[in-house]
């Protein structure tokens, strides 16, 4: 978890010396601003000039970054259709990941008997590839759709249970003995000390379970999608259309970010309370 | 005999090594006693038996008549630190404390009435505010205040002070003690410290435990009067023999440890 809040802050390491004197905020942040999007910078340049000064840019595998902005600007609206498809398959898959990976890890990660009864099938179960499942998800299945739900959900469960469950059991021992003082049993016991204190494990098994379910929600789509983001790619991949392609690759990828900013965000409201 | 807390032929062992041995205690309603010893003398191992967090493999604990087999809500219970959720507000924290002690109770009505406990322990300022904005002496006020409002008849305090600075410790020992003298009925308390002027600035009784395994090497009862001036009797020549007789007394257990050793 540390790992990851220092891939999301670089600028925390630096900060106590930096921020010492306001009149050196601005230039300090035009600093950070530029350090941050150097690679970007660098990225860009590279993929501009091997496209207009190199014989790469004779090679359609590799449009021009200007060709690949106008394809964007103009899929734009069959990839907002696309991203409406593809979210109408990763929330219900996601929530539902989530709702029955807490509740079930908090239960199961309080209670040594139910332990003893599920981590051996968890142990063989959670490591299974979910990809493996979209072949026959799709033949059992009623319709695509609800077997892309199916193997979103399996992607992103196994990671929020894990996690919750060991969020649950590494509760600490004055909180336990705090919620026997005060006599807090049950589902009282659950909803108001162990899921609480479980949160940041929780947070990390989403963050976990959220990227699976992009990985398989594009994946999912390459088998039987008619609308969607893996679709749009695969689609065009498919028509040689690779500005469109490449557009549609890289607006995945805002999207992916954005989710998990998202998450992000709301991980850093719901542990406010953490110094 | 029946009411008051009594403690008889306790044993506590973990991991084969003997915590207490025989611990015979009683505590007359309304007592302060304060529970004093080294560490290693099992003394926080003691209040948690007595809290229901743990069970001793001999000997009986009765609390007023009926025994001990688990936590109760007459057996309150403040902890050294951490004493509250971090992720509940204080007024938050202590109305949980009321919703189990009188479940009929409205949601408005406990907070209400945990305010009015916050202002009983000095912490108007802390109404709306969560732990990690708390001082550590602010947090160990919430603390006394949950404490209360649970309506235990028995307090029992695991080194409530023992992380605070000298000044906010010297502030809560006399708020304590206010609060303890103004109430009446008078709770029991039961005070585990490892300072001597602590226990025997708030004690009406001072019991010493030994270390390894923890048993009652001293009983000594403290008749100062109440309404103690802190100056005054930590200057006058009976608190001095008092505290000389105590020291001498853990120096002795220490030393028998070493030469044991």
């Amino acid at each position: 978890m540390s790992e990851t809040l220092a891939l999301d802050h670089p600028e925390a390491q630096v900060a106590p010396a930096r921020s010492g004197h306001t009149g050196a905020t601005w230039s300090a942040r035009l600093g950070n601003l530029f350090e941050a999007s150097l690679i970007w910078l660098v990225l860009l340049g590279g993929w501009f000039l091997a496209a207009e000064f190199t014989p790469l840019g004779d090679n359609p595998l590799v449009p021009s970054p200007q060709l690949t902005l106008r394809s964007l600007w103009e899929s734009l609206p069959e990839l907002w259709v696309g991203t409406l498809s593809s979210f109408s398959i990763l929330l219900p898959g996601f929530a539902l990941a989530s709702v029955l990976g807490i509740v079930s890890g908090l239960g199961i990660g309080t209670s040594p008997r139910l332990q003893r009864v599920f981590f051996p099938f968890a142990r063989v179960a959670a490591p299974v590839p979910p990809t493996v499942y979209i072949p026959y998800a799709i033949a059992i299945l009623p319709t695509f759709k609800l077997s892309a739900i199916f193997v979103v959900f399996i992607g992103a469960f196994w990671p929020i249970f894990q996690n919750a469950a060991a969020g649950a059991h590494a509760l600490e021992q004055r909180y336990r003995d705090n919620a026997s003082i005060l006599g807090l049993t049950g589902f009282e016991y659950h909803w108001r000390v162990v899921f609480p204190a479980a949160l940041p494990h929780i947070f990390s098994g989403m963050a976990v379970g959220l990227g699976f379910s992009f990985i398989l929600l594009t994946v999912a789509e390459l088998f039987g999608a008619n609308a969607g983001l893996g679709r749009f790619v695969q689609y065009y991949a498919d028509f040689a259309d690779y500005p469109k392609m490449v557009a549609g690759i890289l607006y995945t990828g805002l999207v992916t970010f954005l989710a998990m900013t998202g998450l992000e965000a709301l991980k850093r409201r719901a542990l406010f309370w953490q110094r | 005999m029946s009411h008051g807390l009594h403690l008889n032929g306790v044993d506590f062992s973990y991991d084969a090594s003997r915590i207490l041995a025989g611990i015979d205690l009683s505590v007359p309603a309304g007592q302060f006693v304060t529970l004093l010893g080294a560490s290693g003398s099992g003394k926080s191992t003691l209040l948690r038996l007595v809290a229901g967090l743990q069970f001793p493999q001999q000997g009986k604990l009765v609390w007023d008549g009926k025994p001990i087999t688990g936590p109760g809500l007459e057996r309150g219970v403040v902890f050294q630190d951490y004493a509250l959720f971090p992720w509940l507000s204080v007024v938050d924290n202590i109305a949980i404390a009321i919703g189990k002690a009188r479940p009929a109770t409205r949601k408005a009505e406990r907070r209400a009435e945990s305010k009015d406990y916050l202002r009983k322990v000095g912490l108007e300022a802390a109404i709306g505010k969560y732990p990690f904005e708390l001082s550590g002496g602010m947090r160990q006020r919430a603390a006394i205040a949950r404490a209360l409002a649970l309506g235990s008849p028995l307090l029992l305090m695991d080194e409530p002070f023992g992380a605070l600075d000298p000044v906010n410790r010297a502030r809560l020992q006399d708020l304590l003690l206010e609060i303890w003298e103004a109430a009446t009925p008078k709770k029991t308390i039961v005070f585990v410290t490892h300072d001597v002027d602590e226990a025997l600035y708030l004690g009406d009784r001072v019991v010493i435990l030994g270390s390894t395994p923890g048993r009652v090497i001293a009983d000594l009862p403290v008749e100062f009067p109440r309404h103690r001036d802190r100056r005054a009797l930590f200057d006058s020549d009976a608190f001095h023999h008092l505290r000389e007789s105590i020291a001498e007394t853990l120096a002795a257990d220490t030393l028998r440890q070493l030469i044991a050793a």
